[in-house]
């Protein structure tokens, strides 16, 4: 059984709205009625027919082939079915994703998975600022669903994340994890400056110390923690090698300045 | 081994003999209960500290009558079968109730468990419903505790003294079976012993059942009521080998002792496993080793759901 596939026609002179354009909502129409979908360019509306060849399939699966990083809002409000990008995402992906599973064969832009609630979404290149943070007004971040990111990722990883795992095999930007109010954040080449500033609660996993410890985090001293084992046996069947291979860690508890109850790992 | 019926040539004998490998079989059955039950997985960092721990949870736990509960290990895990990838040990424990049941597992979790040294405990099975089980322990950890959802379920890290006790949430409600049983009676107690440590070894091998009491082996086996008042159950008088002259006997001359196997198991099909495991290994031994019957326990078939007849289980 093979899914819907959508080919970008030529390289757009602007950027591309592909909020909408999901697995779910293509699933079961034909060629012809995928076509009349609207879409946005620069904010004018662009029937989907006049950018993308269209070649229907069967199933929840999508497979949409960029040319570019212009496609923005990809995936946006998923809820089930399977997205593959092969290439490029632009910025905005996965934001509110819900369920399902989206590939990104290349690089991600920024805000990918801002407000993502649960599902899968794998990068295997890098991905842009604001990875996994709120979405613009709301008060918490990523709430639910598994992120994996294969290269770096940029600034303001996992700001103010409330519940989920983000896996990066490379390294992060600055201000990682910063206000981050739970879940797990794992970057296994380390990070900028400000790492785990404002944090309240939640862990932040580094395969290599930071650039400089942030001076509100106390030192908790080296400790051996059953749970890292639990969640290397989960992150490795995702990421393979994002996750130190020890549960043997430098722990050091913070911010104190709000609460102190997250935690960074370092081994 | 070698099983095959013998007809009486005697018209008196109106019952047809089953003998298996010179032990015979009573035409009878063990009557067997439902009862509530949950799997939990203990691991720590060796087997030594899991053993430890589920040695400490699951003892005294031999009768629901006045343990609360029923538990025993089910088998050791290898580091690849646990969840956080150390050796541990899978535990089943049953009771009579659901609240009965949550209430033991919370107890010996947070006094057995929780208290040993490196020891995590994770859900060893799903079911229809959840029973806690870091769900209320948490609190020992006096708003320090973290909770982590992994895989969709949710953890709880409780600050300890040589690190974190980590436990999940919840486990599993099994819908079960226990009392199972199965009397073997020998010419003496080595032999009768030899015997039963067979069985026992064999149920041990078998996936979702348990042997509660000492070694898996009881010697004081119960009836229903007693002369006293006061007493619901009391000892089984009938296969008491000291009582032979007193009492309506059911042993032979020859019988010198009388052990039972009492077997909890997840199932009617793992019960039914157990039981054809530790009755084959007793017939193993068979007449040669001293064995001369097998029998079973039950009340008359008024109590138990769940009836196993000896001779069906062998055929």
């Amino acid at each position: 059984m093979s899914g819907t596939t959508l080919s970008l026609r030529a390289a757009p002179a602007g950027r591309i709205d592909m909020t909408g354009v999901l697995p779910e909502i293509l699933a079961g129409r034909t060629a012809a009625e995928i076509e009349k979908i609207p879409l946005r360019v620069d904010g004018v509306p662009v029937a989907l027919g006049e950018c993308f060849a269209v070649t229907a399939g069967e199933g929840e699966a999508l497979t949409i082939r960029p040319e570019g990083a212009r496609l923005d809002g990809l995936g946006r409000d998923m809820r089930t079915g399977m997205l593959r990008v092969e290439g490029a995402a632009g910025h905005y992906l996965a934001q509110g994703m819900r369920g399902g599973e989206l590939i990104v064969d290349g690089d991600a832009g920024d805000c990918a998975a801002n407000g993502m609630r649960g599902g899968c979404l794998r990068i295997a290149g890098n991905a842009g600022d604001w990875l996994a943070a709120a979405l613009i007004g709301d008060r918490a971040g990523m709430g639910g669903g598994v992120v994996a990111v294969g290269g770096n990722a940029g600034d303001r990883l996992g700001d103010r994340m409330r519940r989920g795992l983000v896996l990066v095999r490379g390294r992060a930007g600055t201000a990682c994890g910063a206000r981050m109010r739970a879940g797990t954040l794992v970057v296994a080449g380390g990070c900028g400056t400000l790492a785990g500033f404002g944090l309240r609660r939640g862990s932040l996993i580094l395969g290599q110390a930071p650039e400089a410890m942030p001076a509100c985090h106390g030192d908790a001293g080296i400790v051996t923690l059953a749970w890292l084992g639990l969640l290397r046996r989960h992150a490795e069947a995702i990421l393979p090698g994002a996750m130190p291979d020890t549960s043997r860690m430098h722990r050091y508890m913070g911010d104190l300045a709000f609460g102190g109850k997250g935690e960074i790992l370092v081994p | 081994m070698r099983l095959w019926r013998e007809h009486p040539h005697s018209p008196c004998l109106r019952e047809t003999r089953v003998i298996v490998n010179g032990v015979s079989i009573d035409d009878t059955y063990a009557e067997a209960f439902g009862m509530k039950a949950t799997r939990i997985v203990i691991t720590a960092a060796s087997m030594t500290w899991a053993k430890h721990a589920a040695n400490a949870a699951f003892g005294f736990a031999t009768s629901v009558i006045a343990c609360g509960c029923e538990a025993g290990i089910e088998r050791e895990l290898s580091p690849e079968e646990t969840p956080d990838g150390r050796p541990g040990v899978a535990g089943l424990l049953f009771a009579v109730s659901t609240k009965e049941l949550a209430k033991q597992l919370e107890r010996r979790v947070g006094q057995c468990v929780l208290t040993c040294p490196t020891t995590a405990v994770f859900a060893g099975c799903t079911g229809d419903e959840a029973l806690p089980l870091g769900k209320n322990l948490r609190y020992f950890g006096d708003g320090w505790q973290m909770s982590k959802v992994v895989a969709g379920r949710r953890y709880w890290r409780i600050p300890v003294m040589d690190g974190e006790f980590l436990a999940e949430e919840t486990t599993g409600l099994l819908r079960s079976v226990g009392g199972g049983n199965f009397l073997v009676l020998a010419r003496s107690t080595a032999q009768a012993l030899t015997a039963c440590e067979a069985a026992v070894a064999a149920i041990a091998k078998t996936p979702g059942a348990i042997a509660p009491f000492p070694g898996g082996v009881v010697r004081s086996g119960s009836k229903v009521g007693s002369k006293y008042k006061a007493l619901p159950a009391s000892t089984n008088d009938a296969f008491c080998p000291t009582l032979r002259g007193a009492t309506k006997s059911e042993l032979s001359p020859e019988v010198e002792t009388v052990l039972e196997i009492v077997i909890d198991a997840v199932d009617d099909d793992a019960m039914k496993t157990a039981m054809r495991a530790g009755l084959d290994a007793v017939c193993a031994i068979g007449a040669d080793g001293g064995i001369v019957r097998l029998s079973a326990g039950n009340y008359g078939g008024k109590l138990g759901q769940f009836h196993y007849r000896l001779r069906e289980i062998l055929a």
